[in-house]
């Protein structure tokens, strides 16, 4: 009964987990343009170049195009293809990169699957799971120990490698070597199904012990997700669209303008000979002052 | 040489030898050249007071600490300047961008070959886009985060904190041009330009700790006397009559070139440097704004005269300050917009930077601000100016200010002018557009020239540009045939101008750089031609 309570209990901490970062995320300050072009949003035109609407005299008073399918593109191409790592990856990771990144999302469609057919009796998924889950758990893992040995064996990436790194890819290894040998001694993965419909209906049963560690792994992986940077694929939601991607501009009395307002009452508190300090920073922006001669002492 | 420290700690190594020392066969080899002034060691007198333990260079002429309680002081006031970084209240600017770059980054290292400096360094290891913020990131994971404190070693949280790691750190801060193609390349949006700066950041606004030329020389010199430069307003005034005249004897075009224009449709605004520097620059928008008839005004009230703004390579409180007073002036003359003139940072403070920094009545729609280079294009193809194109009929490049092209996106309009007023077609270096190569001046080095720095900069954060000049025209090197590199910005035209004498690109090769808008007005049929070629360290 404690695993499956653990099941449940794995998968709220992740949503929760996930949902407690997002809010985070979103709730930090409004902060100061610094967008990086080509911004896939700009007409098909413009995109192709990285131009911008800055290319026209009076863009102030212009309709600004703004297209969400050049987004959506964009960021397609980077989940599903790694584009960028394709590209301009000097050390060849991204062959493992893509293996490791399609094994844990086909880890997910799989378990998704296995739960769509308990819930719903969908018998043509059978073959899909099997599919599903197999190539999952080869590429995972072949992805995860590539990119441990060329993390281990390439003294540039070795260097930026801590060992909490080599620890996020061998959790991971470990849950697709585990589902690889579920999927050996069970091809149907009939147990795996079982062990889904277990956790459904809060009724523990008997199912393989490579089964049972394969699904404790990953819900284990599920809670420990949300609080590191294998959480990355939130963040870079923010890091592209509230900051490489952000060009709007702001007008008087819009919800920017009253947030910058806002940021702009917070008190200064930095201790630069040239700083007026204890000030807001708008009043920090109006005030400066010409004498320097305030002691350069760090403050707090 | 020595291009990889072994482990992150030695950074923290409490020795005076740099940390890599590299020479001229180190570094990228440049085609065509066959010969460069070696790389020195810093002066021998210069080793006792400042420190050159990073790489050998510095443009910091601060005495080193002496006593044990000014290196102690040093590091509390670096790590106070940290915890103010992560705190909202103090940097919610630039915050949110900040802690997701510290936090996400997945050690992929695909920026590397995206930094100009690390490739042009013979890809030393210091140079690296992620190893300055892989060293702040573990300094902070040790000190900031629960992690860190508990399992050290094991999330990385290794990094030993002393002076030297704090001044090194600084120095790193100063080796990143802040061209941000490091970000354009991350799969993950990590801005490890961003760290560079907020590095520098926590340095002037926590400790007052900036170069010179920057914050003493720079900004606190144009909040207190109007101008970067120290020009005063009747210095701005006499230029302006100079500029007049020059004019009238290259033309016989008697222009009087508006200032204080109340109600004018245009505040210009140029970078107070091009007066000094190259007054041709202003001199060929006056030409061009004329003939077009723009009704457009200079300002020689303090500020008015000056579009630059520091503060955006290193720190916000002054960024604001001078920013706030820019605004002001366009205001007070009551003109519909500010065009910017041929300065990329300060394009990207007017229109880009300035726009979250200030509250609502300094909104773009109340005080529209954008760049010269469309208007020119406008006025280039409005057919109000006769062009003859052959007066530009010399082979050509154009060097893309990463202000202006990757941070704001305005590439076509420079590259549409060119095509109409010169007779050969465009030579593009390979890469350009929004993935240029920074000139290697940019983030304040073009004017950093305290100790050996300037040496840094030619040998190595300028490498890059040279390679892709000579390349690009590499089948017209014949010092026969003038050839020219066009750029739209102060700092690039800086850059440029110390390139080309260091590496002798003039002498051997007639390679010469100017403005865009100088180009334009050679082209303009009823005048006579405007470029001058000369060159002049």
């Amino acid at each position: 009964m404690l695993l499956v309570l653990f099941g449940w209990l794995s998968i709220f901490i992740f949503v929760a987990g996930v949902f407690y970062r997002i809010v985070k995320f979103a709730s930090m300050p409004l902060n100061l343009r610094w967008e990086v072009y080509p911004v896939p949003h700009e007409s098909k035109e413009k995109r192709i170049i990285g131009a911008s609407y800055m290319e026209e005299v009076d863009w102030a008073k212009k309709p600004i195009h703004k297209s969400l399918w050049g987004e959506i593109v964009e960021i397609g191409y980077e989940i599903f293809f790694l584009r960028k790592v394709r590209e301009y990856n000097p050390y060849n990771i991204w062959a493992p990169s893509m293996a490791m990144h399609w094994g844990i999302y086909l880890l997910f469609t799989w378990i998704f699957f296995l739960l769509a057919e308990n819930v719903y009796d969908i018998k043509f998924l059978n073959k899909i799971i099997n599919i599903t889950g197999v190539v999952s758990f080869i590429l995972g893992a072949s992805g995860c120990l590539i990119l441990i040995v060329k993390r281990a064996a390439n003294a540039d990436l070795k260097l930026y490698t801590a060992p909490v790194d080599y620890f996020n890819l061998l959790f991971l290894l470990s849950i697709f070597v585990t589902g690889f040998i579920s999927w050996w001694i069970d091809p149907s993965f009939i147990h795996s199904k079982k062990y889904i419909k277990d956790i459904i209906s809060l009724n523990p049963s008997s199912v393989p012990f490579a089964v049972i560690l394969n699904f404790l792994l990953f819900e284990l992986f599920l809670i420990y997700m949300p609080f590191t940077k294998l959480l990355h694929y939130v963040a870079k939601y923010f890091t592209f669209h509230h900051g490489l991607w952000d060009d709007r501009f702001k007008e008087k009395d819009s919800t920017i303008d009253r947030k910058i307002i806002e940021q702009l009452s917070y008190k200064v508190t930095w201790a630069g000979p040239h700083v007026v300090g204890g000030k807001s920073w708008l009043e920090e922006a109006q005030e400066y002052k010409l004498d320097e001669t305030k002691s350069d002492k760090g403050k707090k | 040489m020595n291009k990889k420290p072994n482990q992150f700690n030695d950074v923290s190594k409490l020795t005076e030898e740099p940390l890599v020392s590299y020479k001229t066969e180190d570094l990228m080899k440049l085609p065509y050249i066959d010969e460069e002034p070696p790389i020195e060691p810093p002066k021998e007198k210069w080793l006792e007071n400042y420190d050159f333990s990073l790489d050998g260079h510095t443009d910091f002429d601060i005495p080193k600490p002496k006593s044990e309680d000014e290196k102690k002081n040093l590091v509390n006031r670096f790590l106070n300047g940290l915890e103010k970084l992560f705190d909202y209240q103090n940097n919610w600017t630039f915050g949110k961008i900040f802690k997701l770059s510290m936090d996400y980054c997945v050690g992929c290292q695909t920026c590397s070959e995206a930094c100009h400096t690390y490739i042009a360094s013979g890809r030393q290891e210091i140079y690296r886009p992620t190893f300055r913020s892989e060293i702040l990131r573990r300094i902070y994971k040790r000190y900031f985060t629960k992690g860190g404190k508990y399992l050290k070693s094991f999330v990385g949280a290794d990094v030993e904190l002393n002076y030297k790691t704090v001044w090194r750190l600084l120095e790193l801060s100063y080796r990143c041009n802040i061209c941000r193609r490091c970000a354009q390349y991350c799969p993950v949006g990590i801005d490890n330009a961003l760290i560079a700066r907020e590095i520098r950041k926590l340095f002037s606004e926590e400790m007052g700790i900036a170069p010179s030329e920057l914050l003493k020389k720079g900004t606190r010199q144009h909040i207190k006397t109007g101008s970067s430069t120290g020009m005063t307003t009747p210095a701005f005034k006499s230029l302006i009559e100079y500029i007049e005249e020059d004019i009238h004897e290259r033309t016989g075009r008697k222009i009087k070139v508006p200032v204080d224009k109340k109600g004018a449709d245009i505040l210009l605004i140029h970078n107070a440097g091009e007066f000094l520097a190259w007054p041709d620059n202003p001199a060929a928008f006056a030409i061009l704004f004329d003939a077009a008839g723009i009704n457009y005004t200079l300002s020689s009230e303090t500020f008015g005269y000056d579009s630059v703004n520091y503060g955006l390579w290193f720190d916000d409180v002054e960024a604001a300050r001078i920013g706030l007073r820019h605004l002001k002036i366009a205001k007070e003359l009551g003109v519909k917009k500010i065009v910017v003139g041929e300065c990329g940072h300060a394009h990207k403070s007017f229109c880009v930077i300035l726009d979250r920094m200030l509250p609502g009545e300094f909104s773009i729609p109340d005080i529209p601000r954008e760049s010269c280079i469309p208007l020119m294009w406008e006025v280039v193809q409005s057919g109000r100016i006769k062009f003859n194109p052959e007066r530009n009929n010399f082979p050509f490049t154009l060097h893309d200010s990463c202000n202006i092209v990757r941070l704001m996106g305005i590439v076509q309009p420079q590259r549409n002018i060119l095509k109409a007023v010169c007779a050969k077609p465009l030579r593009e270096m390979s890469p350009n557009g929004v993935k240029n190569y920074c000139c290697g001046g940019g983030s304040g080095f073009a004017i950093m020239n305290t100790l050996n720095f300037a040496q840094f900069r030619k040998k190595v954060s300028e490498r890059m540009k040279v390679k892709q000049v000579l390349e690009v025209f590499n089948d017209v090197l014949n010092p026969d045939i003038n050839k020219m590199v066009v750029t739209t910005c102060s700092n690039c035209k800086g850059a440029m101008r110390d390139a080309i004498g260091h590496y002798g690109l003039w002498n051997k090769y007639r390679i010469l750089y100017t403005g865009l808008a100088e180009v334009i007005v050679n082209a303009m049929a009823d005048i006579p031609p405007f470029l001058k070629w000369e060159f002049e360290e």
